[in-house]
């Protein structure tokens, strides 16, 4: 082997590990015996998944959080593809206004957007109260990834199949779904998985805007390993990882067949 | 069977206006070109007429009902795009099922119809292959079935061979036309390409600037067109300035730089304003210096095959003839050239810019 290819997949073995190694550390943590959140572990045991599964503070956490991401996904699914195919179709001039308004949470600190939303929702007399401002937070913060998903597989694509749809007998709304919506179902599903994947992990819209009651889970991991420094959160965080390989994995399966991916 | 009339129809996108009125009748079954250069509006009339764009003035009829405010699924078109459209994700047969699942008919007929115009174009092999498994030429064909297959009262076509080689698009031409006359359509056919227009059409449009410059069969507009902008767009055209004197009986008299006298027929539009002599290429004889009406030299001389084209120049400035394989004139010889006053054509001088041949 030439000494640059040597090289070549040195490097690229270093941002693998540089990658990976945070997270297969997560896991064996998971897997420690002891009492402390060690590394290397002291001994192999599953005890703290046991100890996660009796603990419904967790549990609730992770459902509560599942929970918030399905709605989220759903409404940024909605709202996305509806404000892609109007940046792709039909905004003209508008198209760069349109794009920065929708992107914008993605460009500011998550931290800004989370503050401007609490004055907000606090002027208007809501407050966090009901979860409608932590909710609206979640889906401002999801939306960009739909929209850039779901625009990027409307790009390129001339608006003539749909037209010949119409042409054909189909209404808007039929030559939408029938045609439009089939062909771009792999961004779609994209960005829902991104969705769903950043409104399960993001914190700091959920650490300002959540109200009384429930948290999602990465604030209920925070609260925890304040007072706490066991493996059981690193328990926590596995099944978390697990629950988006699969997501992912599924995802993938379901649309890597689709001949117009 | 189905009678199209635009009537001034007129569209504004913002402060450009690509239609400035256009009027056109076309006749049941007529098979009718759309001509004109990148830009002049072909592509929006079509567009109008499917209800893609909304109309700023004037109205469209399909037999005396005015449709321009219907939604493009009311119109019943059929509609046939440059890039083909076929819907990538569904079989060729389910292609052509979907206009008719559209108009709810029946499984056990849809089935039918679909044989029926899969054999009309000649690909009943291909009916469960997807598109992509298509030549482009058998996607055009797809195309054309899918857009016919719901038997709509017109057909719509924009440029549909501008995606195909030069021979595929020669023979298409003759299936195209030959299917239009079979089925008996009345067809708008969209094209930047005048030997398409010419070889296709029943009649020819040709437009400039979103207006409409001359609508006639392909002979009327290739021999008498009606503006100097006409002729250079359709086909090549020697453009000569003679001296022309009107006589009193509807003729008129040309004066050569040699003395020789031509009489040709004055067009009913040609009235005042000055007049210049169209002469097609091929329609003005090489001669011997002594027999010609105009004497000449040979500039250039470019052999294609099938005939060659000689530039010459002469006392009414730089000529092209068109002269069959068989003529061997060299470059730098001197020549005559004869006119025939019958093919001789005046034309009124060019009111814009000369356009660029296409
Ligand atoms: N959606 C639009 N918005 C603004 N202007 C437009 C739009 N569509 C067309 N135009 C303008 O209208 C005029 C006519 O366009 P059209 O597409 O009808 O031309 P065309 O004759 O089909 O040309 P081509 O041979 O290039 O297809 C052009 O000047 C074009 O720039
Ligand atoms: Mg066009």
């Amino acid at each position: 082997m030439r000494i640059d290819a040597l090289l070549l997949s040195l490097f690229r073995s270093l941002v693998y590990a540089f990658l990976l190694a945070p997270i297969v550390i997560v896991v064996l943590a998971s897997l420690n015996a002891g009492n402390f959140l060690t590394f290397p572990p002291q001994g192999l045991s599953l005890r703290w998944f046991w100890t996660f599964l009796d603990n419904d503070v967790f549990i609730d956490a992770i459902v509560y959080s599942a929970t918030l991401a399905a709605g989220a996904t759903a409404v940024s699914l909605v709202v996305g593809t509806m404000a892609a195919l109007y940046f792709v179709r039909h905004a003209r001039q508008k198209a760069e206004l349109v794009r920065l308004g929708v992107l914008l949470p993605l460009i500011l600190p998550e931290i800004l957007t989370a503050i401007a939303l609490l004055f907000f929702f606090y002027e208007i007399g809501i407050g966090t109260e009901h979860q409608i401002a932590l909710f609206t937070g979640h889906v401002l913060m999801t939306l960009p990834f739909v929209f850039l998903n779901v625009s990027t597989s409307l790009q390129g694509r001339d608006n003539a199949m749909e037209l010949a749809a119409r042409t054909l007998g189909a209404s808007r709304y039929t030559a939408f779904r029938r045609i439009t919506l089939p062909l771009i179902a792999p961004g779609v599903a994209a960005g829902g998985v991104f969705a769903f994947i950043i409104s399960f992990d993001t914190f700091g819209i959920s650490f300002i805007l959540k109200g009384a009651g429930s948290a999602p889970l990465p604030i209920q991991l925070y609260d925890y390993l304040r007072f706490n420094f066991t493996p059981e959160a690193a328990a926590v965080s596995t099944v978390s990882i697990i629950l988006t390989l699969v997501l992912v994995t599924l995802a993938d399966l379901l649309f890597a067949r689709n001949p117009d991916a | 069977m189905t009678e199209v009339s635009l009537r001034s129809l007129v569209k504004r996108y913002g402060k450009t206006e690509a239609l400035k009125g256009i009027s056109l009748h076309v006749r049941h079954g007529e098979f009718v070109s759309l001509l004109g250069p990148s830009g002049c509006g072909k592509s929006t009339t079509l567009k109008c007429i499917a209800g893609f764009e909304e109309v700023s003035g004037g109205q469209i009829l399909f037999d005396e009902r005015d449709i321009s405010r219907k939604l493009p699924e009311d119109r019943d078109i059929g509609m046939v795009f440059q890039s083909y459209a076929l819907f990538p994700h569904m079989t060729v047969a389910q292609n052509l099922a979907f206009g008719l699942e559209m108009r709810r008919v029946p499984k056990v007929e849809i089935a039918e119809r679909i044989a029926r115009a899969m054999d009309m174009v000649q690909l009943s092999a291909h009916a469960e292959r997807y598109p992509k498994a298509l030549s482009g030429g058998q996607q055009q064909r797809v195309a054309l079935a899918r857009a016919l297959v719901i038997e709509p009262a017109i057909l719509l076509l924009d440029e549909p061979l501008a995606n195909l080689d030069a021979k595929l698009r020669d023979e298409m031409r003759g299936f195209i036309r030959d299917l239009q006359k079979r089925v008996g359509i009345t067809t708008l056919y969209v094209t930047h390409d005048q030997g398409e227009a010419m070889t296709m059409s029943d009649r020819v449009v040709v437009m400039f600037d979103g207006q409409i410059a001359q609508a006639a069969s392909p002979e009327e507009i290739y021999d008498h067109p009606t503006s100097e902008r006409v002729a250079r767009f359709v086909g090549n055209a020697n453009i000569l300035d003679l001296a022309v004197s009107p006589r009193g009986d509807g003729q008129l008299d040309l004066v050569l730089p040699g003395g020789h006298l031509l009489r040709v027929e004055r067009p009913a539009c040609g009235a005042g304003g000055g007049m210049r002599v169209m002469a097609r290429p091929e329609q003005i004889a090489l001669t011997e210096p002594a027999a010609g009406q105009i004497g000449g030299r040979v500039a250039k001389r470019y052999f294609s095959g099938r005939h060659v084209e000689y530039h010459v120049e002469t006392d009414v400035g730089p000529v092209v003839v068109v002269a069959p394989t068989t003529h061997a004139v060299r470059e730098g010889e001197a020549v005559g050239l004869r006119f025939d006053p019958q093919r001789l054509w005046p034309v009124p001088s060019a009111e814009a810019p000369a356009e660029g041949r296409e």
